[in-house]
């Protein structure tokens, strides 16, 4: 508290009001929220909001992205960040989220270089504006952005893999801010260093570090707006005017070939037959993840194949591809290349 | 002339210690301007091109050097490194081939991509193919550098057209990887539906 300026402090105070307005709302429905009255400047809010935080300070690192995600479901907010990646240009993003007065969900995710990329979401419906690509929707209650989709909504779903970590106060964004550690059970994937507002438990930092420690993908939060009401944004929405929802039915296939290593809480989630849209070659396809990382698996005849061993990195992803006069096997995935390999060596005939 | 040329191919690469040969490039205005553009190239080759081809700044050096007094330093002989000494041959085999070579893969390298096979080729896999996983992959893999791509030895092939070849595959396979995960939330939403029930208490 100290670190700030008179000035700040007023503008903080502002904005614990603001808060405290919010966390009374949460506990009433969404649909009464919007009818709710301002919150009257009450002298007596900073004060209250103290209790507030001495409590806060004693949360678990799980309590941490429980409080994450029902923030991310229900506060009207405004956030800027940028998302970097060891040896690329940063990329900004602006990202708004809003319940509207009917009680349904906003959401939107803005690119904010070059031609851009928008993806906006309503309820559940998620719609992508592309460049060079016919915008479509998709059914899907979160926008798959940079910031992985359980970290920000379903927390749980991660602690299978994953166990959170408080490391302590520190002050990042200009903000007074709660460290955490994000560890993978069995040191087979990549870690991750969250930073979170202390006083509004929004996402500040999201760092992705190696096994050594050393840093390979960073999301860094440079403003955050939280607000009452909606942004004025979501009100020029038409949602006539967006592409009508494709319905994703997806038709499991049976395999001949099963992964035998996965590291711990790393599921299938999909499992089809396909071409791939550059070449045309008919691949057998498994999608596996642990709610942080996404792990595909590639099986496809030899005789069209790489014809020899491949192990690179493209941005933060792992490319494996091992042949073996039959069939070649590649895993992509934002995993480290001894755990991809781990993988690829497991695969094995089904039922041998 | 040639010898001429193969002398100051030579004197680049540190070989040649004849005392006589500098004056004998400075006096002779052809052999300059080939110092001058072995030295672009070299560079070029290098990937370390801070001299454009066509900024010469040599005449500019030239003037000022007439102004500045001479500097009597013991002159360093590259051959008595042993490092050196022993990379030099080696160098004299293949170096004064690398810039005509160098250029010929370039001309390769273009008539390939004209002639490369349009994406309709691959699309002749008509029936999916069943596949079998009968064995393992055998290659012996050693964790490799994080850094860099590297490209294991397993065909020592090197061809250009496989080359490309390659770097498409690999393309049209990240490509996907990420068109799957974009797609990835909408397909795991039904199944999630239909998968919580079991897991509730």
């Amino acid at each position: 508290m100290t670190m700030f300026t008179p000035t700040n402090k007023i503008k903080r105070t502002a904005r614990a009001v603001r808060l405290l307005f919010l966390a009374s709302v949460f506990c009433v429905t969404p649909a009464s929220f919007a009818q709710t009255s301002p919150p009257p400047d009450e002298p007596a809010a900073p004060q209250a909001s103290v209790p507030d935080e001495e409590t806060q300070r004693g949360l678990s690192g799980f309590e941490w992205f429980e409080q994450l995600a029902q923030i991310n479901r229900t506060a009207n907010f405004e956030v800027s960040f940028v998302l970097t990646k060891a040896g690329q240009e940063m990329v900004p993003y602006l990202w708004r989220h809003a319940v509207l007065e009917n009680g349904i969900e906003a959401e939107q995710l803005n690119l904010q270089n070059g031609p851009g990329q928008e993806m906006i979401r309503l309820g559940n419906v998620v719609s992508v504006f592309e460049p060079d690509l016919q915008p479509y929707s998709i059914y899907s209650d979160a926008i798959s952005g940079p910031i992985p989709g359980d970290l920000l909504y379903n927390p749980a779903a991660l602690q299978e893999a994953y166990q959170f970590i408080t490391i302590g106060r520190t002050r990042v964004s200009g903000r007074a801010a709660q460290q955490l550690r994000i560890v993978s059970r069995d040191s087979k994937r990549y870690n991750y260093q969250v930073w979170l507002d202390e006083e509004t438990g929004m996402l500040l930092k999201l760092d992705m570090v190696d096994l050594q420690g050393s840093l390979l993908e960073q999301i860094q939060v440079t403003g955050v707006n939280v607000s009452e009401l909606p942004s004025p944004y979501f009100a020029r929405i038409n949602p006539q005017a967006l592409p009508g929802p494709v319905a994703m039915t997806p038709k499991p296939r049976q395999h001949q070939w099963e992964v035998n290593f996965l590291p711990v809480g790393m599921h299938e989630i999909k499992r089809e037959t396909r071409r791939l849209a550059m070449t045309g070659q008919v691949v057998e396809y498994k999608l596996f993840s642990d709610g942080m990382v996404d792990v595909s698996v590639y099986v496809q005849p030899a005789q069209e194949s790489l014809d020899s061993d491949v192990v690179l990195r493209h941005s933060t992803n792992t490319f494996l591809s091992l042949t073996n006069g039959q069939v070649q096997i590649t895993i992509i995935g934002k995993i480290p290349p001894q755990t991809a390999y781990e993988i690829a060596r497991s695969i094995r005939a089904a039922g041998e | 002339m040639t010898q001429q040329h193969e002398k100051l191919s030579a004197f680049m690469d540190g070989e040649l210690s004849d005392e006589g040969f500098i004056d004998s490039i400075k006096n002779d205005s052809e052999s300059l301007a080939k110092w001058r553009s072995y030295h672009v190239i070299r560079s070029g080759l290098r990937k370390e091109a801070t001299v454009m081809p066509e900024f010469d700044i040599t005449a500019q050096v030239a003037a000022a050097l007439e102004q500045e007094a001479t500097v009597l330093a013991p002159k360093s002989k590259w051959k008595s490194l042993p490092v050196v000494s022993s990379v030099v041959p080696f160098l004299r085999q293949s170096g004064q081939f690398a810039v005509a070579a160098s250029v010929a893969a370039a001309v390769i390298l273009g008539v390939q991509q004209v002639n490369q096979p349009t994406a309709d080729d691959s699309f002749s896999t008509l029936q999916a193919p069943t596949i079998r996983v009968s064995g393992m992959p055998q290659a012996g893999m050693a964790p490799v550098s994080l850094e860099q791509s590297n490209i294991l030895p397993g065909n020592r092939n090197g061809d250009i057209e496989a080359m490309l070849q390659k770097r498409r595959q690999i393309n049209a396979l990240l490509a996907d990887h990420e068109q799957q995960l974009k797609l990835k939330q909408a397909e795991e939403h039904p199944k999630q539906a239909t998968e919580s029930d079991p897991n509730q208490p």
